[in-house]
């Protein structure tokens, strides 16, 4: 293992032609937005890696993407970017690269082999003009549906395959005392929820064509108007307390048996286990109709002037894509390694689920950020937050609201 | 200024013949001593508020661009519904917000002048608020407001189940939560303000309308009132500030739910520029707002300090 | 009390039913004020699984400090678990010289342009109070520029600077209003003694600043030690100041909440302010104005 790492540290002096040995420890500053516990534990993966790898990993730790993304610009900017930065894909991803600030990963892809252990979404998105310009790390499932078992069973229901069942499950619940449906009413979790029976009422091929240039066409579907409905039903299956609920409160409701079930992306994971429950025995999960929406997070590398800071970068690229360090990592983060060519032994019963649903093409989703520009996201996000919350909106209206923020904004 | 004890002769300090050059020879220094202030506001305030309006013209995404797409983010603005719910909201907060505070601090303000026990406590205890970071204190607010956790919550407990107090979630009410959590936050910055400015006023005027024998209430509504004008102009000021700039007491607190109801303009100029990468959104919104303040703040900056300090000299 | 506070409001009685009133009052509001305090504490000493089934008003079942000790010195704020403590020292050097420059800047600011006719003066002063309306975010990205030509970005002077640029609207609004209150006659007559310009503020206007420092001390401390955005963006890696850790624990999106160390953390994040507010009482008196127009 020793020489293993040193060789990849020599072989990332190489690959630059710098006679560089590793003398001096490589020092790579980083910012991310993971900060808090499990978050941490995750990153110091990847920093141990790379400090074992002769590197010296130097942590700049900024809570909310929004955040540590405006801090990473204006370090760009201001002509003092750091070693990596997480980022996200889509269009922001676009500006920085079109401004030249990006260096380009393409001999990592190719010594890594990236293009074959990528999920082709997750591949599209890191590629811009045919190179890289990312680094996946993780895949998040978003459209996951957790529910406590004990609750289930008193009302006797199952685990729900369609939106209908859960629909239909929810006066089962009610009369036993149950919150059907626990969710924070923000307007992230509320478009969560809504992408989710988006993909599992309207099919993965509506879903695909929503977020894609010819949303215009799909968003008049009678599918559509369908999707909005069924949503809009969603909404009797709530209590009265859910606007403003942070995603967590929500998932401490199914902990404590409080409520039954919660959509949420599959970090909430996290809460289960710092409450000592279990996937499979305390608590289940399911993922609604065959399309599985697949967020994640990536890293950029901004261009840097000095030989070290390349070197470095090249050394955090190998390191960071390794299958050991995938494994690691993502067990700690609670999500499913970007690479579809490592075994999911070891990880729980809904991890397993999930690397199931990715080795099948055709049920790949990839999220929304990484299809359409942040601006539309968050224009869309208001449509659907007020629709939800306003009792007198019609679907009808919804619909064309729906469309109007596409145009505006796309 | 018209109350009696602080009339004195106004007059023999500006002979005619000695004016101009007293005017000369003070105007120098005075003028030096601007320098960092003026610099700071050519620099900074001008060129910040330019740099905007001409954002505001320009397809800017998530870096400034500078070209022109002349009024097209404003057509957007206008008809984007959560802008034009912002604009109501603020209103509503504003109006409800500003003289709330300022009644609540000038009463607490008054009180503790009444020479109480513990004042430096009490003092303390109104002030509290305005020292936490909002992002965590919003979250108390939020869950003592929730129907499912809070007051509501603990009453029905009590054992009286019809009581209501849900308007955190309520899309018609919410904004007056908001207006609560604000006055809570600002008005002990409203008293300590108000305070300085009782605490400057001469002793003499007590004994005087202690002689008298004036009723204290009228004294503080017809004398102390006006005498604190200018501290309550300042605390109006600061109040207006942060009506304009209201941003994480809505963030923390309602996150603009339910739906978009609470949303507010600062917010709205937020996101744009960080979350949704729409700077030129964000700076058509940006400078809707500046101009508004400008309109809103003109005949009051006017009368404040044009009109009244050409007639003090 | 020292002998110096000395409360303006009408000579108590000493017993009256309006002195019950005024304590009666005092003490209600005190109580309302109290309640989210009261909520944090609490939720500070509780367990995560107590919170979880939640009577948020209730005093802890299981009774811990834990939480405590977690936000200040072992916290994760990313890789780092060392707690809110590692910026301590950081926004207290930002802090220090911020406070004293602006309030000094705003205190001459408003002085001239309270007593002195200088062109251009008031006309720049309306501009800066229309300024004080934008939200910092709108600052960001021309100020980053402008200081990274200047060579300064993200250092220690750099988020100095930043905090006397946005402190200067409100401090020169509050002395020139506080100034403009005073008696002109003090001003006009240290003139025809022939005194100058820098002679009366420093002889004159200061001696009867107090209270006005005092309210603009507590308005810059709070402001400058709560600042999160220009902190992270100007100050530099090495300078974050403590809020950068306090929100890192705090506001993270898709890790576990952790309630009682962020509730913890915010008030071990508050103390300094809250400190400066109960020390800051010894110097609310009164009577110094008054004294000086005698003299």
């Amino acid at each position: 293992m020793k020489l293993m790492t040193s060789l990849i540290a020599l072989a990332a002096a190489a690959a630059i032609s710098t006679p560089v040995l590793a003398a001096e420890p490589l020092k790579a500053e980083v910012i991310h937005w993971w900060t808090s516990g499990g978050e941490a534990a995750a990153v110091k993966v990847f920093a141990d890696a790379y400090n074992k790898a002769g590197g010296q990993w130097v942590d700049s730790a900024i809570a909310g993407g929004d955040a540590a993304r405006a801090a990473g610009i204006n370090r760009i900017v201001g002509g003092n970017p750091p070693t990596m930065m997480q980022f996200n894909t889509g269009k922001q991803l676009d500006e920085l690269v079109k401004n030249d600030f990006l260096a380009n990963l393409d001999a990592a892809a190719s010594a890594g082999n990236w293009k074959a252990v990528l999920p082709k979404a997750i591949l599209n998105a890191s590629m811009r003009n045919g190179h890289f310009y990312a680094l996946p790390v993780n895949i998040h499932g978003q459209n996951w549906v957790f529910f406590n078992q004990k609750a289930f069973a008193e009302a006797g229901i199952t685990a729900p395959k369609t939106w209908e069942d859960v629909l239909a499950d929810g006066p089962k619940l009610k009369a036993k005392g149950i919150i059907p449906l626990a969710h924070g009413g923000q307007k992230w979790q509320d478009k969560i929820l809504f992408d989710a029976v988006l993909a599992g009422d309207g099919g993965a091929a509506l879903f695909r064509k929503v977020y894609s240039p010819d949303a215009q066409a799909a968003i008049a579907d009678p599918k559509f108007k369908q999707v909005a409905e069924t949503f809009k039903k969603l909404r009797g299956l709530m209590d009265e307390g859910m606007p403003g609920r942070n995603w967590n409160d929500a998932t401490a409701m199914v902990i404590t048996g409080k409520a039954g079930m919660q959509v949420m992306g599959d970090w909430a994971k996290g809460e289960f286990l710092a409450a000592h429950q279990t996937a499979g025995k305390e608590y289940g999960c399911a993922v609604i109709g065959s399309g599985y929406i697949m967020g994640g997070d990536v890293f950029v590398f901004p261009k840097l002037k000095s030989a070290e800071g390349t070197a470095a970068q090249a050394l955090l690229e190998k390191v960071m894509f390794s299958p050991e360090t995938q494994i690691a990592f993502n067990m700690k983060k609670g999500s499913v390694p970007v690479r579809t060519d490592v075994e999911a032994t070891g990880m729980d019963s809904c991890a397993q689920q999930g690397m199931t649903a990715l080795k099948d093409p055709e049920r790949q989703l990839p999220s929304v950020s990484y299809l359409i520009s942040p601006d539309e996201d968050g224009a869309l996000q208001d449509v659907v937050t007020q629709y939800l919350n306003t009792p007198a909106e019609t679907s009808s209206e919804f619909v064309s609201k729906f469309a109007a923020a596409v145009k505006a904004s796309g | 200024m018209s109350d009696s004890i602080l009339q004195q002769p106004q007059q023999g300090v500006e002979r005619p013949g000695s004016r101009w050059r007293a005017r000369l020879r003070t105007q120098w220094p005075a003028a030096i001593a601007l320098l960092p202030a003026a610099l700071i506001l050519l620099v900074v305030y001008i060129g910040t508020m330019v740099w905007t309006l001409r954002l505001s013209f320009t397809s800017s995404k998530m870096l400034p661009v500078m070209d022109f797409v002349g009024w097209n983010q404003y057509f957007r603005l206008f008809n984007t519904e959560r802008f034009i719910i912002s604009i109501d909201n603020i209103w509503v907060f504003g109006v409800l917000f500003i003289p709330g505070a300022l009644v609540c601090g000038f009463m607490l303000a008054v009180f503790i002048d009444q020479r109480v026990r513990a004042e430096g406590l009490l003092r303390t205890i109104f002030l509290y608020p305005y020292a936490l970071s909002f992002i965590v204190t919003g979250l108390v607010w939020q869950w003592f407001l929730n129907p499912t956790l809070g007051l509501q919550k603990v009453i029905h407990d009590l054992g009286f189940p019809h009581f209501q107090f849900d308007w955190i979630v309520q899309p018609t009410r919410v904004v007056y939560t908001l207006v609560i959590a604000g006055i809570w936050q600002a008005s002990g910055l409203v008293m300590a303000i108000l305070l300085a400015g009782l605490r400057g006023i001469d002793a003499e005027l007590w004994k005087a309308t202690k002689i008298d024998a004036i009723p204290a209430w009228r004294v503080y509504f017809s004398i102390i009132l006006p005498m604190l004008s200018p501290m309550i102009a300042t605390a109006s000021v600061l109040l207006a500030v942060s009506v304009a700039k209201l941003y994480d007491l809505v963030v923390a607190m309602t996150n603009g739910g339910p739906g978009l109801s609470s949303e507010v303009p600062a917010k709205f100029v937020m996101d744009n520029f960080f979350e949704r990468s729409n700077v030129g959104l964000g700076s058509a919104a940006a400078s809707v707002l500046l101009v508004s303040v400008i309109v809103i703040l003109s005949p009051w900056i006017y009368s404040q300090y044009f009109r009244r300090q050409g007639g003090r000299k | 009390m020292t002998q110096m506070v000395e409360p303006s409001g009408p000579m108590p009685h000493r017993f009256s039913w309006a002195r019950l009133g005024i304590y009666l009052v005092l003490g209600i509001a005190a109580f309302f004020f109290l309640i989210p305090l009261w909520v944090t504490l609490m939720t500070s000493f509780k367990t995560m699984a107590e919170i979880r089934f939640g009577n948020i008003l209730a005093w802890p079942g299981h009774f811990t400090v834990a939480p405590w000790g977690k936000a200040w010195s072992s916290a994760c704020t990313g890789l780092a678990c060392t707690g809110i403590k590692i910026g301590f020292w950081n926004s207290v050097r930002i802090l220090v010289p911020s406070v004293i420059i602006s309030i000094f800047v705003g205190a001459i600011t408003g002085y001239v342009i309270a007593f002195y006719k200088v062109p251009g003066a008031r006309v720049g002063f309306s501009i800066l109070l229309i300024g004080a309306f934008i939200p910092y975010q709108v600052f960001l990205y021309p100020l980053v520029r402008i200081f990274s030509s200047l060579g300064l970005y993200g250092t220690l002077p750099c988020i100095i600077i930043v905090h006397v640029m946005f402190g200067l609207p409100l401090m020169s609004l509050l002395f020139r209003n506080f100034y403009s209150a005073l008696p002109i006659e003090l001003f006009n007559a240290a003139r025809v003694d022939g005194a100058g310009f820098v002679t009366i503020f420093r002889h004159v206007i200061l001696p009867m600043s107090t209270p006005i420092i005092i309210v603009a001390t507590i308005l810059q401390v709070t402001g400058i030690w709560n600042d999160f955005i220009l902190g992270l963006t100007f100050a530099g890696r090495d300078n974050w100041p403590m809020t950068v850790q306090l929100n890192n624990i705090v506001s993270s999106t898709t890790g576990e909440a952790a309630y009682n160390v962020n509730m913890a953390a915010t008030i071990l994040t508050a103390a300094v302010p809250l400190c400066v507010y109960l020390i800051s009482g010894r110097w609310f008196v009164r009577g110094i104005a008054a004294g000086a127009v005698k003299g």
